[in-house]
């Protein structure tokens, strides 16, 4: 195979094609608008499914109805839209259809800017809507990453019958980057058995996230618990970048994964024992895996595009076994290298003083600079 | 040194910098005002006509939006 240039928002286009979407519906939404624009020109061509939609809540209920048909259904925004879809997320949930969502993060709150953040974390991974669920989170931090997850993507939602929530920044959705293509799939065309086809020669289906009776909805709920804890069991994704002999742990994902793995190589080029570990599936987030690393470090880092909403993850696998501290940039601002490895290099001087270094806050402590 | 100038497709920019970076003229900067899609782009600084048409920009820009025009340069007699 060969590689070509995409750009980031293009390329999760062409894997949701290739991997065998049926109907896309969207609205547009900077910094993820060219996802929209390439299925606008890419569906028709293949005689699927594209519909620009009145709204993301009119998207959202369109995917919310494709995916009960047993269709492959997906939608793509930024984090504003993806709050207004929060309704029929949960609606999707609570009726266990299978549908793929992209959200290209932008900074916020409110309208907040178009520029990469991260600030989506806590919205995409408790549960993106009311009531008990969490959708699969999956955290790309390349181009080819997108690409890869997003075509593995549907797979997963039709095994668990889940949302699968491709969390990608403003930085990927802009990017251009060489990237090798997956095969086309050809479009399945049996539907699954809880799909609503039609009744010809067959009896009534229904769904419905709707139970009035108290002892049914919990039953309902029950179910779905044990669903999620079989994700949560196998579904763990994770990268460990020279972490096998690493002193101190960068905790990063997506975009600032990436950044914070020059900065880890900077450190180590400083005589500083430096690791990366980047989720890759934000939920389930791989607890095992940094559970047992954290058995070997010094000290940890978390470093996001927030104001710090992973690192209450880290923090509850850390249960203070080690420090943990925590570098944020936020309104856009990409963390650079060299502030990761200066803090990296902060962390392993206050450490020889055997002063420690706390686990204080940096957004406070750069309140105080400003 | 030839003379040269760019002209910029602005609405391609999505204001990466990258060719802020790479001009070893320094005559690009970014501008006040946003393009159609809500960037500040990319912008010639030509008060000092020292763009030499180079082309290291349209070199390093992920998104094309670089035409690159350079002054022959003229042979002696």
């Amino acid at each position: 195979m060969t590689r070509e240039l995409w750009k980031g928002n293009e390329a999760l286009a062409e894997a949701a094609v290739r991997a065998g979407v049926d109907a896309f519906f969207g609205y547009p939404i900077t910094p993820q608008t060219e996802l929209l624009e390439y299925m606008a020109r890419r569906m028709p061509e293949l005689g699927r499914t594209f519909l620009q939609a009145e709204s993301e809540i009119g998207a959202i209920n369109m995917v919310y109805g494709a995916a009960c048909a047993g269709v492959r259904a997906m939608t793509s925004s930024s984090s504003p839209g993806i709050s207004l879809m929060q309704e029929g997320l949960s609606y999707i949930a609570g009726s266990e259809v299978p549908c793929v969502l992209v959200d290209i993060m932008r900074g916020g709150p409110g309208l907040g800017n178009i520029q990469p953040g991260q600030g989506d974390y806590f919205q995409v991974t408790r549960s993106a809507g009311h009531g008990d669920f969490h959708p699969i989170v999956l955290a790309p931090s390349t181009v080819q990453e997108a690409v890869d997850l997003t075509y593995l993507s549907f797979d997963l939602a039709f095994r668990y019958r889940t949302i699968v929530i491709i969390a990608g920044d403003g930085a990927l959705g802009q990017m251009m980057e060489p990237v090798e293509m997956p095969p086309m799939r050809e479009p399945t065309v049996d539907r699954p058995d809880w799909a609503l086809s039609g009744t010809a020669g067959r009896a009534p289906r229904i769904i419905t996230s709707l139970y009035l009776d108290a002892e049914e909805l919990e039953r309902t709920n029950l179910r779905l618990q044990e669903k999620l804890h079989a994700i949560h069991t196998t579904e763990q994704n994770w990268e460990s970048y020279q972490t096998e002999d690493a002193e101190w742990l960068v905790v990063a994902f997506g975009t600032v994964g990436r950044i914070a793995k020059s900065a880890v190589r900077a450190a180590r080029g400083a005589g500083i024992r430096a690791g990366l570990f980047r989720p890759i599936s934000l939920w389930p987030y791989p607890e095992a895996a940094l559970d047992e690393l954290i058995e070997r470090v010094q000290g940890v880092l978390v470093v996001e595009m927030n104001a710090g909403q992973m690192l209450e993850d880290v923090r509850a696998i850390v249960q203070g076994r080690v420090p943990v501290r925590f570098l944020g940039r936020m309104g856009g601002v990409i963390p650079l290298p060299d502030e990761i490895s200066a803090e990296l290099a902060h962390m392993a001087r206050m450490h020889q003083r055997g002063n420690g270094f706390g686990s204080q806050h940096r957004a406070a402590e750069r309140s105080k600079i400003l | 040194m030839t003379k040269g100038t760019v002209s910029i497709q602005t609405d391609r920019c999505k204001g990466c910098g990258l060719c802020i970076q790479a001009c070893p003229q320094h005559v690009l900067t970014l501008a006040d005002t946003l393009n159609a899609r809500g960037y500040h782009h990319v912008q010639l600084d030509e008060r000092d006509g020292h763009c030499t048409g180079c082309g290291i920009c349209a070199i390093v820009c992920p998104d094309v939006a670089f035409t690159v025009y350079r002054e022959p340069l003229r042979r002696a007699a």
